[in-house]
């Protein structure tokens, strides 16, 4: 493999509450390559949007604070940048689509001038006449019908997946190299959904950029991502491919995350899901964070006092867990119990 | 939007001659308009009752009324009681030194207050936030005739320490203002005391609307958008954040516009200027319910243009609102 375009390192991210601080983002390490798709997994609070926050320095300080780690876009640390270096990549290399389309344009300028405003920020040179035209071809691209009469239209005279589309014309708008996509399609109906992913599948292919994905949707994964990032509790717990992923999980929690969800490709007749809550970050279980819920942990002495580093299985694989040999046998166990197959060969997942 | 102003003008009208039937009953209770006329020693029974009569006073209030509603289209505000001048080149006199007072005072608190409203969410927690917290709460509790006296005590102290004469302590204008811009501006400096006296609660409350709107605005998920994109802080207040965070505080401050003309009323009696409030206290000494009346009528024309210029400026400053 090429060099990574983006490289997480150790990123250490922390909150002051009045509860004490916590560590929402505790040494977390992945990296993205040009054109590929991330996907990163985990429940809410595992600390997936704090990283991709981090990595764009949108961290509220206070109370949050990047506490350590590196942030290497083709080799330059983006958290040693200074204020004005560090907005000059936003929007520029690193560009974000947030969650919620219904909130994110600002109600009281158009659509297009907010675009315009994407291009203009990082492209002073260019004429207000040239910036207008390269919004209603990314207007196009993205699929908002009869764009040039809707660049002037505001945001509630769009509809959701339109103003998703519009954020995505707005985040390729300088083609960035790293695509930052959080949670794009949660707030969007069903439907709009893969509509949505399609244009995000476009406007990727348009840029070549290295796009990561955050949702807790596996199938956005299953048909978006190349490879996989699994969070729990502000950790990496196991990254690989999708199809490593999917079919020889090395991490109990991922295979917690496959075996409570029903799959098209796998007829699971019953559900088996994660038992217990998701740990508060607040207090989170000593050890191994997910022993609590873990039932091939089974409480052992180590699960419970020693935290699992991340062990490299193979390029680009790894797993978190002390005992990931032993998950072979935990796969069939579940097997048995959902009366699925997970660990098939089946490559259309 | 002019077809929206103009259905707005036209609800009005049933609005002012409701509040003027009201005002003129209300009137018609506190006493005996001839009161004055009887206390003097050369007046005839006979004389007083022809005014009495003259006047309608005999005459149930709302047939008053109706007579004082039937003259508004040729005669203007009419006449007063007891002397045959007629009422509306006073009020026009009052009602502009009035206006240039509170309309001064009105943009200067706006300006001020969306300023500090502003500096004190994007600062927020900061001891300039806390600094403007603590005098806008001073401000909001401080009483305006108390807040003038200070002002004129200070310019006499002033005076008295250095001998320079900062500003002057009362009326309008000099004895010899002079003409154009020297009358214009012996205007403005006779005005400064009024206006910040005047001010000084509106600015209060309008900064606290402000920076509670804009905190509000500074945590929406547009503005993570708006730094995303790599928009300077200062383009993201400017251009994102402030002009969310003003459609709030411009109705706030239009429908404040006659809380500004009462508080008018004090600040011209400290400072004896000759505007709507003084006039409008000196005729109620009288209980001459006419200048009252016309006193009304224009007021509440103020009144509601500018609860319509908050509506038309709401609309301008939020493209969700369209009026048709």
């Amino acid at each position: 493999m090429s060099d990574p375009l983006l490289s997480i390192r150790g990123l250490v991210t922390q909150f002051d509450t009045a509860d004490g601080t916590v560590r929402a983002v505790d040494g977390v390490s992945y990296d993205v390559y040009p054109g590929e798709t991330v996907g990163v997994v985990g429940e809410s609070g595992s600390g997936k949007s704090v990283t991709v926050m981090s990595v764009l320095g949108l961290i509220p300080q206070p109370p949050g604070r990047v506490a350590a780690g590196e942030v290497l876009l083709e080799g330059r640390d983006l958290l040693k940048l200074s204020d004005e270096d560090f907005r000059d990549v936003r929007g520029k290399d690193v560009a974000m689509i947030f969650q919620d389309p219904m909130t994110s344009l600002n109600p009281v300028l158009t659509v297009g001038s907010q675009i315009a405003e994407a291009i203009e920020v990082h492209r002073s040179h260019l004429s207000e006449d040239a910036i207008r035209e390269r919004v209603i071809e990314l207007l196009e691209l993205v699929g908002v019908p009869n764009a040039s009469d809707r660049f002037d239209q505001y945001p509630h005279e769009y509809s959701g997946g339109m103003r998703q589309r519009a954020m995505i014309a707005m985040a390729i708008a300088n083609e960035p190299k790293i695509l930052i996509a959080d949670e794009p399609t949660t707030a969007l109906d069903v439907t709009i959904q893969a509509q949505v992913l399609n244009v995000l599948k476009t406007a990727q292919d348009e840029t070549n950029a290295g796009t990561i994905l955050i949702t807790h949707d596996l199938g956005v994964i299953a048909e978006m991502a190349d490879r996989v990032v699994v969070m729990y509790g502000g950790r990496v717990v196991e990254t690989g491919t999708v199809d490593e992923i999917f079919h020889s999980p090395k991490h109990p929690y991922t295979l917690g995350l496959l075996s409570s969800l029903p799959r098209p490709d796998a007829d699971l007749e019953r559900l088996e899901p994660i038992p217990g809550q998701p740990p508060s970050l607040i207090n989170l279980p000593s050890g191994c964070a997910f022993h609590p819920r873990c039932r091939l942990g089974n409480d052992r002495e180590r699960c419970r006092f020693e935290t699992p580093e991340r062990i490299d299985l193979d390029a680009g694989r790894s797993t978190a867990c002390h005992f990931y040999e032993e998950m072979d046998a935990e796969i069939e166990r579940v097997q048995r119990a959902t009366g699925a197959e997970i660990s098939t060969e089946d490559e259309d997942v | 939007m002019l077809n929206y102003a103009l259905r707005r003008f036209l609800i009005s009208i049933p609005i002012i001659v409701v509040a003027t039937f009201l005002i003129f009953w209300a009137i018609s209770l506190t006493g005996d308009p001839l009161q004055d006329l009887r206390q003097q020693p050369n007046m005839t029974t006979e004389q007083i009752e022809r005014v009495r009569e003259n006047r309608g006073l005999d005459d149930p209030f709302y047939v008053q009324y109706a007579v004082w509603v039937q003259q508004i289209p040729t005669g203007g505000f009419g006449e007063y009681m007891l002397s045959p001048r007629p009422i509306a080149p006073d009020l026009q006199r009052v009602v502009i030194h009035t206006l240039q007072l509170v309309i001064a005072a009105e943009v200067l608190a706006f300006i001020v207050a969306v300023a500090l409203g502003t500096l004190s969410a994007t600062r927020q927690y900061s001891v300039f936030d806390y600094s403007t917290t603590t005098l806008s709460f001073i401000g909001y509790s401080m009483p305006s005739f108390w807040f003038a006296l200070i002002l004129q005590v200070i310019v006499v102290q002033i005076f008295e320490l250095t001998g320079v004469r900062l500003l002057p302590l009362a009326n309008l204008s000099s004895p010899n203002p002079g003409t154009g811009l020297a009358f214009l501006w012996d205007r403005a400096l006779h005005l400064v005391l009024p206006v910040l006296s005047l001010a000084i609660f509106s600015v209060a409350s309008y900064s606290r609307y402000m920076r509670a709107s804009m905190l509000e605005v500074v945590g929406s998920d547009y503005i993570r958008t708006a730094r995303a994109k790599g928009l300077k802080e200062g383009t993201i207040t400017r251009r994102h954040a402030m002009r969310n965070a003003l459609i709030p505080t411009v109705t706030v401050a239009a429908l404040s516009f006659g809380t500004l003309l009462s508080g008018a009323i004090v600040v011209e009696t400290v400072f004896g200027l000759d505007g709507m409030g003084r006039y409008f206290i000196q005729m109620l000494g009288r209980r001459d319910p006419y200048p009252i009346m016309g006193w009304l009528v224009i007021t509440s024309v103020v009144v509601l243009m500018f609860n319509l210029i908050a509506d038309l400026v709401y609309g301008y400053l939020d493209p969700r609102i369209r009026y048709d």
